[in-house]
């Protein structure tokens, strides 16, 4: 299949590639690009592994084209650590043991992250709906929900100084299970 | 134990946040399809349509033809197979030979300069099949019907009969006996990451390395080398990031022949990732079994005896090296009883062969079934006899005073905590209180159930779907400048091997974290090794990484000793250097010794070697240790929907020694999410005509987070009397947990006098027979 030459503006970079008019983004930024810290579990839209940023919005890279994205900002996992610094969130998902294989991380990063910048003070159930696109096997989900919760609190510190909504619902949930009637 | 350590335990029990997390934030990992190697080909299969069908002809012209492709093999290109010896005979080829026995079955390979050119020529290649009749049913398989799967050999591959000796007269004489049918359907472990394989002969030594995210690195090794024929110390095994595993990643698989002698034929590296589609028509399913049961009990409910017919599917092949159907069976009828004391047993294992994927392993092997039955039975004896469920598993439960216990299969309990843990969650539950909420509710419209779930681990075992090697080996080198390098042989995929190991290392060796790195998975550099797998790398790999590090600080002690003019005994160790004990002005630095031992060696104290470098292998005192625990849930059932809400979740888990409380307790959270999957949603179904209908991720449901509920753990600790005290713990919360789910939704939907014996159980089952059922809800 002829290639086509396209120019893809990756975590602030120009990139100029030659690729085929098929190829997903996914796949370019892996493999033109060279960027392979956005993962592909599933390429049928499910997973979430792949989810990047275009123009600020988490797009799951395995549903475009790469052509598709001629024009518009990408941003990938490897631009959210500056200076090999982990983020608020990374950071929190560190400590909270967030993560155990890895594969799904990236892709829960970057949902998270720019889920973070519009809602500064989900509940534990809002995170649990916002993660419910991307799937994880290994962490049962417990630690990602506390590492997003962490980081809510860190970021309404940061902003306000004031204890967030996510701060009083963790504490209220780790005293048990739902209230029931 | 703590004179085990060189100095107090500082490390061990911490609850420490990996180091293995900054790589894997940054999406710096390089997992197998991130490595990049120039002229790397891309290999794609042709995978059989039918079920089973006798091969034609295979026309591969119109693909050779396509610009890019380097390649097209078929069996007679590369004629490999997985042999098989013991129970079940049949070989399975790297490429079907002649016949085709699963949808998704390899049958042709094609090797071209890019995955998506690969595929377009999997296209062009014309494969002419004869169809012939498939095998689906395992029970009507027992008897050959429809037909033979291998022309060569029964369907029935496995087939054992154990009983306990007077069983009969306990069966007969019992006041009372039920009969039921427990059964799951074919699941997978789904690991997020998919296969998939590279090799590239090594330009500087001429020696092929072999890049695979499999479990077990040395097995993997030996095995190419035996099934390819290769030598040996030829080949190297490098396991990258591993974007999860549970066991599927532990057996040897055509595929990944096939790359390799491609790569040798073609003298080029060459590379499969499977996608998706490729994963649930090639990885090794898993569960698929059937379980007929009889049991005897007496008015309170003690069980007498219990009479299992243990049926597996276990495909067209025996996984290779360790067959699904196999493990989901033997296993089980060890352990069928589970934590109760029950005398009296008799088994009968049928294990067949049909025309669907081979079964393999997946997280717990035979544990989700088993605790499935175990606590069904229970359950069942409690609603005939209208007793508390809790009530009759205290009647049964194990006591203390009986441990070591030996079950009616055999098996030696070494320890444990049975009782307490079981009590310990009823009070986290609050069981009284849910049960007079469930009552409230009922009124009301509303349909709450618990389950609970008590559940026993073997662990540790010498042979597990890893391979059969009973020991694990770690070696340490202390480098000259002082900081400390360990090698394991493990094969981990996120089970933070890197942190847990150096925890065990640093309190061995009285060093600080940060200047241990703990590296696996490259059998050119650690100690040959069994692998991960069967819960053992805790118990196995964190014996081996104590023994080494005690082995290392004997020797770096009489240096210290003989440094500081000191006795060997009034040697301690802390933060990386040695004092004499209560005298901290009297130390030496573990960078002094080093350098001793490496660049001025004639100060080396009398009687020890050049150099700090030692490895050991550690074998456990037992064969196995029991880990063990209770699990209980609180659901609500929508009666108009199917829909299943987890309330609840509490775990009490006894492995013994945590060497990471952090590390373990996200070991459960991730299992009890899987027995959430196992129980109300994950089947791989096939059609009539042996199609697989559920071949991605929207038909094969994994749980998602609003579906996973949150869990409340709490940790006993009844150390085993292995190394550390430490016991596995990887399977238990998948052992326990679709017991627990199933358990509670039954219980929600007793009013209509349901009870369901096969998972998952699917909101369309739960709306069905609810339609169906007479009897109407209080
Ligand atoms: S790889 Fe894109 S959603 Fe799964
Ligand atoms: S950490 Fe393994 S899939 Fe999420």
């Amino acid at each position: 299949m002829n290639e086509v030459p396209v120019t893809l503006w990756v975590n602030g970079q120009t990139y100029a590639v030659r690729v085929s008019p098929r190829k997903l983004l996914s796949d370019v930024i892996r493999e033109d690009i060279g960027l392979t810290g956005t993962h592909v579990g599933c390429e049928h839209g499910v997973c979430g592994a792949c989810t990047v940023w275009v123009d600020d919005r988490p797009t799951r890279s395995c549903l475009m084209f790469a052509i598709q994205a001629e024009g518009h900002a990408v941003t990938t996992i490897e631009a959210l650590a500056q200076h090999g610094q982990l983020n608020v969130l990374q950071q929190a998902l560190h400590e909270e043991h967030g993560l155990q294989c890895g594969f799904c991380t990236p892709g829960i990063v970057m949902t998270m992250e720019a889920y973070l910048h519009e809602h500064p003070n989900p509940t534990v159930d809002d995170i649990r709906d916002a993660l419910s696109g991307n799937l994880c096997r290994c962490t049962g989900y417990q630690n990602i929900v506390a590492g997003v919760q962490k980081a809510a609190r860190v970021f309404a510190q940061n902003s306000s100084g004031a204890t967030s909504a996510a701060g009083n619902e963790s504490t209220h949930l780790s005293e048990g299970g739902r209230e029931y009637v | 134990m703590a004179e085990e350590f060189a100095s107090a335990p500082h490390f061990v029990g911490a609850r420490i946040p990996r180091t293995e997390d900054s790589r894997l934030l940054r999406g710096e990992a390089q997992y197998l399809d991130d490595i990049q190697i120039p002229n790397l080909l891309e290999m794609a299969f042709v995978r059989s349509p039918y079920a089973a069908a006798r091969i034609l002809s295979v026309d591969s012209s119109a693909a050779w033809n396509i610009p890019g492709v380097r390649a097209v093999f078929t069996f007679a290109d590369m004629p490999f197979v997985l042999p098989q010896n013991g129970p079940s005979p049949i070989d399975q080829p790297v490429l079907a030979r002649e016949r085709v026995r699963h949808a998704g079955e390899a049958v042709v390979a094609v090797v071209a300069e890019s995955r998506y050119i690969a595929e377009d020529a999997c296209e062009a290649v014309h494969v002419a099949y004869t169809p012939e009749e498939p095998v689906l049913d395992m029970q009507a398989a027992q008897k050959d019907r429809p037909r033979r799967v291998h022309d060569a050999a029964p369907n029935v591959f496995y087939h054992q009969e154990y009983e306990t000796e007077g069983f009969q007269a306990a069966f007969d004489t019992a006041p009372h006996r039920l009969t039921m049918t427990f059964q799951t359907t074919r699941q997978t472990a789904c690991s997020l990451e998919t296969r998939g394989i590279i090799a590239a002969a090594d330009p500087f030594s001429g020696r092929m390395t072999v890049y695979c995210g499999t479990q077990s690195p040395h097995r993997l090794r030996g095995d190419l080398a035996e099934m390819l024929q290769m030598e040996e110390h030829l080949l190297r095994v490098i396991v990258p990031e591993v974007g999860g595993a549970f066991g599927m990643k532990a057996a040897t698989y055509p595929e990944y022949l096939a790359v390799v002698q491609a790569a040798r034929l073609l003298r080029q590296p060459v590379k499969w990732t499977a996608d998706r589609v490729e994963s649930f028509l090639s990885d090794v399913h898993a569960r698929d079994d059937i379980h007929d049961l009889e049991v005897a009990f007496d008015q309170r409910g003690q069980i007498i005896a219990v009479k299992d017919h243990l049926m597996a599917d276990g495909g067209a092949y025996a996984s290779y090296p360790f067959s699904g159907a196999i493990g989901e069976t033997s296993l089980a009828a060890k352990v069928i009883t589970g934590p109760y004391d029950i005398a009296h047993l008799s088994t009968v294992i049928d294990c067949t062969y049909s025309n669907k994927v081979p079964l393999g392993a997946y997280r717990g092997v035979w544990g989700p079934v088993a605790s499935f039955v175990q606590e069904g039975m229970v359950d069942r004896i409690a609603q005939f006899l209208h007793l508390d469920a809790a009530e009759v598993r205290r009647t049964n439960l194990v006591q203390p005073n009986q441990l070591p216990y030996r079950n009616a299969a055999g098996m030696l309990y070494d320890s444990g905590s049975f009782t307490e843990s079981f009590e310990h969650a009823l009070a986290q539950l609050d069981y009284t209180r849910w049960r007079a909420t469930q009552e409230q509710a009922r009124r009301v419209g509303k349909y709450l159930g618990i389950g609970l779930s008590n559940f026993v681990e073997p662990t540790a075992m010498a042979s597990s779907e890893a391979g059969s090697i009973g020991y694990e080996s770690c070696s340490v080198r202390v480098e000259p400048s002082g900081t400390v390098t360990a090698w394991l042989g493990l094969g981990p995929s996120g089970q933070g091997h890197e942190t847990t190991m150096a925890q065990v290392l640093a309190d061995q060796l009285g060093v600080d974290l940060e200047h241990i790195v703990v590296l696996h998975g490259d059998t050119d550099a650690a100690p040959l090794g069994g692998g991960t797998g069967g819960s053992r790398s805790g118990p196995l790999g964190g014996g081996a990484a104590m023994q080494a590090g005690r082995k290392m600080r004997e020797r770096l002690d009489v240096y210290a000793a003989h440094m500081l003019e000191a006795a060997v005994e009034d040697i301690a160790w802390e933060h990386g250097r040695a004092h004499v004990r209560g005298v901290y002005a009297r130390h030496v630095s573990l960078r002094d010794i080093a350098r001793i031992a490496y660049n001025d060696v004639r100060q080396i104290p009398s009687g020890l070697p050049i150099g700090l470098e030692v490895t050991e292998r550690y074998q456990p005192p037992r064969p196995v240790s029991f880990s063990n625990g209770t699990h209980a849930a609180v659901v609500e059932v929508n009666p108009s929907t199917g829909q299943v809400t987890v309330l609840d979740y509490v775990v009490v888990n006894d492995c013994g020694t945590l060497i990471n409380p952090l590390i373990v307790e996200g070991q459960i959270h991730g299992g009890v999410a899987q027995g959430v999957g196992a129980a109300l949603l994950e089947s791989l179904v096939y059609d009539d005509s042996g199609q697989l209908l559920t071949t991605t991720l929207m038909d094969y449901l994994l749980p998602s987070a609003p579906l996973v509920p949150r869990m409340r753990i709490e940790h006993l600790v009844t150390p085993s009397d292995g190394a550390l005290g430490v016991k596995g713990m990887g399977e238990g919360s998948l052992i326990a947990s679709p017991a627990a789910i199933a358990g509670a939704v039954n219980d929600a939907l007793s009013p209509w006098g349901v009870s369901f014996e096969r998972l998952p159980i699917a909101p369309r089952d739960i709306v069905t027979s609810l339609g169906r059922s007479s009897a109407a809800p209080v």
